[in-house]
């Protein structure tokens, strides 16, 4: 019996084994934590507020990492500033000096909150290399800003949606509207639902909110405010904001209504996710990290790096395309003159209220 | 006049606010008899949050591993929703059941020990969240668990689909209010509300475990088990806690649990007070604090009707600023408390340990 037992165990080892190989590598499958054998881990990165596993930001830029650690064969390992949605400059600062006390060469950054504690690290540390995604320049060799055409992707998901017969269309955005990403996805947002009412001779509505997402966090509040829009009509709601997805979904599915996500694709999560604004954040994290590795941090350090339609950073995913009125061509065909420049986007980052007094035609505006 | 009164009565709006006000109550509610049920016998039950937080987690955790398991994947391809629901009240059982373990830290302090009970519940109150966060991180290596796939919406809630009809199909008030778009565990928590409260007034263990907390000298001399009838008291209290604990999670939070219950615990522990520890005033303070919370957050969505059947959005039109919104249940519970904390009577012998010796 015992023999038998151990052959089986071993056949099942062998065939994992195999499994491993055969299979192309989901970044989601790789672990979370590893252990190095000397306790240094070369690849750290410091969250931003929110969950590691917000199916969203933090997700998508830890798979980065995650994915180019492995790819590579490096030892990674991130770091949680303490206190979660409270977090201070302090906390993230302990975060960091974490991470580079690990042995960290890189340390990837998610999150323009974490600029005050980054220059801080950065100044003490000079010989870690930084990617602060979400960043801009801060005057620093040793930090490469990532940035992204936020506005272009939320473009996209707004004219897809209205070209695909949505008419009620709401928007829930996270960082209580001062958030520069959040504000130009929902400004893209409201630009592509304008043009493609304007195009279909139709007046479209869009409620717009940065309530109850303050901390990027799902509450109950959200989940009874997103309700309260789906009952009255609303029939698609942006969740544009980490965890804020999990309440809207909740909202949606009791009303088997409809969501869009946001930063990665959602639609593994949800069967209410229709379609989700994207930002390349795997792809661009391990961009920066293989900038260290082969030597060529000067192209990306201290440099704003904004990446868009033409570096393939934003978009739309076609592999799990649900809209039935609006194909993939006519996507392809808008995203190539986003690209060629013939379809502009302006990047204004309209805080609050802001969008309401933008002049977007078409389109009715209740700000709550 | 009458007719417009009847459209507001019965308009989408007034659906709305009633399924999202029961929503709100119904955790306090439960959670209030909680602390009722411990109190009338004579223990004051601080850890109410503590346990509703651990109730909380042992339900979400319960449903992730069923689901990790798949004991329910074909009930679920199926659309079995009978099914489904099956496995809820399973799920409310369980919390229920680890919630009356957990609250037995409380009553061996209190009861045996006769340590000081406010001070016994605090602790549970620090422990509760502390342990909770420890076992999420471990398990899902986070700070918040979730399920293991799916919404609570898809997987527990009551929808029209289910019972053929369409999405656009119009059902009727009471249909739409008390059936589309509610769980379950909603009524089966009113139902054990209801049971619960009768057995407290109308049964000879309600009385016995009552006069506990009034005066257990006297009970004890009548030959009633006094610290049998406080064990019960608290372990029915940490029962109905967890089972609401696991509520709150489901029907306002998605089914996650992040060591945290927004305070409810110690909402119902006001609700309580100003429900002067009597099941039905507590019922009614529950759902004015529902009532409040839902408009709090949803007043941008709430209309009434005019005459012409056009939909007047007058909290919207106010332009009140919103935090004053997010105030009121507050604010309400304060001023309800001012006004109502002069003719409240607690039990007379609540808080303190009982002492055979002592007369």
């Amino acid at each position: 019996m015992k023999k038998f037992l151990s052959m089986l165990l071993a056949l099942t080892l062998v065939l994992f084994a195999f499994t491993a190989i055969a299979e192309s590598v989901n970044p989601d499958d790789i672990p979370d934590e590893i252990v190095a054998e000397d306790g240094k881990y070369e690849l750290a990165f410091v969250t931003d507020v929110g969950q590691l596993k917000d199916k969203s930001f933090n997700q998508g830029t830890w798979n980065g990492v995650k994915s180019y650690a492995a790819a590579n064969g490096l030892t990674y390992k991130y770091y949680q500033p303490a206190n979660g949605d409270q977090a201070t400059d302090d906390d993230r600062y302990d975060a960091m000096k974490a991470a580079c006390e690990g042995g960290a060469k890189v340390v990837v950054c998610a999150g323009f909150l974490q600029e005050a504690a980054l220059r801080k690290a950065a100044e003490t540390y000079p010989d870690t290399k930084f990617v602060f995604i979400d960043g801009y320049p801060i005057d620093l060799e040793n930090v490469a800003p990532i940035a992204f055409k936020e506005e272009q992707s939320g473009y996209l998901a707004g004219y897809a949606i209205v070209k695909d017969g949505f008419t009620k269309i709401g928007f829930m955005g996270g960082g209580g509207g001062t958030n520069p990403a959040c504000c130009r996805y929902g400004y893209g947002f409201a630009q592509g639902v304008s043009a493609a009412a304007k195009e279909m001779g139709i007046t479209v509505e869009l409620k717009y909110s940065w309530q109850y997402g303050a901390s990027f966090s799902a509450s109950p509040e959200l989940q009874t405010m997103a309700q309260g829009w789906y009952e009255n009509g609303t029939e698609i709601i942006f969740a544009c904001g980490g965890s804020m997805f999990s309440s809207i979904v909740s909202a949606a599915s009791a009303n088997d209504l409809f969501v869009v996500g946001v930063d990665v694709d959602q639609s593994y999560e949800s069967e209410t996710v229709v379609t989700s604004a994207l930002k390349g954040l795997v792809n661009a994290t391990s961009w920066a990290i293989g900038k260290f590795y082969a030597g060529e941090w000067d192209e990306v350090g201290n440099i704003a790096t904004s990446l868009g339609a033409n570096d393939d950073a934003v978009g739309l995913p076609t592999d799990t395309w649900s809209l039935e009125s609006y194909t993939i061509e006519e996507y392809e065909a808008l995203l190539a003159s986003i690209k060629d420049g013939t379809v502009v986007i302006d990047d204004t980052v309209l805080e609050a209220d802001a969008i309401v007094n933008a002049g977007l035609e078409n389109v009715e505006i209740i700000y709550e | 006049m009458m007719e417009t009164l009847f459209e507001n009565l019965t308009s989408g709006s007034m659906v709305f606010l009633i399924r999202q006000t029961l929503i709100y109550a119904v955790p306090l509610m439960i959670v209030a008899l909680a602390g009722v049920y411990a109190e009338r016998s004579g223990v004051i039950n601080l850890a109410l949050e503590g346990i509703m937080i651990f109730g909380a987690f042992i339900g979400v955790l319960f449903v992730r591993l069923v689901q990790q398991w798949g004991w329910f994947d074909a009930v679920k391809a199926a659309d079995n929703w009978v099914g489904l629901q099956g496995f809820m009240l399973l799920t409310m059982a369980v919390s229920a059941l680890l919630g009356a373990i957990f609250s037995l830290l409380l009553a061996f302090a209190a009861i045996n020990l006769r340590a000081d009970q406010t001070v016994g519940g605090t602790a549970l109150n620090l422990l509760a969240p502390a342990l909770v966060l420890f076992l999420i991180r471990l398990i899902a290596n986070q700070n918040t668990l979730q399920m293991a796939t799916g919404d609570s919406a898809s997987w527990f809630m009551l929808k029209k689909s289910m019972f053929g009809y369409g999405r656009t199909d119009e059902v009727g008030f009471l249909f739409d209010t008390f059936v589309n778009k509610v769980y379950l565990a909603t009524y089966v928590c009113i139902l054990v509300f209801i049971i619960m409260s009768v057995i407290l007034y109308c049964t000879r263990f309600g009385l016995r475990l009552r006069s506990c907390g009034e005066n257990p000298q006297a009970a004890d001399s009548l030959g009633i088990n006094v610290f049998k009838m406080r064990y019960a008291g608290v372990t029915i209290s940490g029962a109905l806690a967890g089972m609401g604990g696991f509520v709150y999670a489901l029907t306002t939070t998605n089914c996650t649990s992040n060591g945290d219950v927004a305070g409810f615990g110690f909402l119902a522990l006001a609700v309580m007070i100003f429900g002067n520890w009597k099941p039905l005033s507590v019922a009614g303070a529950a759902l004015l604090f529902g009532l409040f919370k839902c408009i709090a957050a949803s007043y941008g969505s709430l209309y009434v009707l005019n005459g012409a059947g056009e939909q007047i959005y007058f909290l919207k039109d106010l332009g009140i600023n919103t935090n004053f919104y997010r105030l009121l249940p507050y604010l309400i519970t304060l001023i309800v408390l001012a006004f109502t904390s002069k003719s409240s009577r607690a039990p007379k012998a609540e808080g303190i340990p009982y002492d055979k010796g002592s007369r």
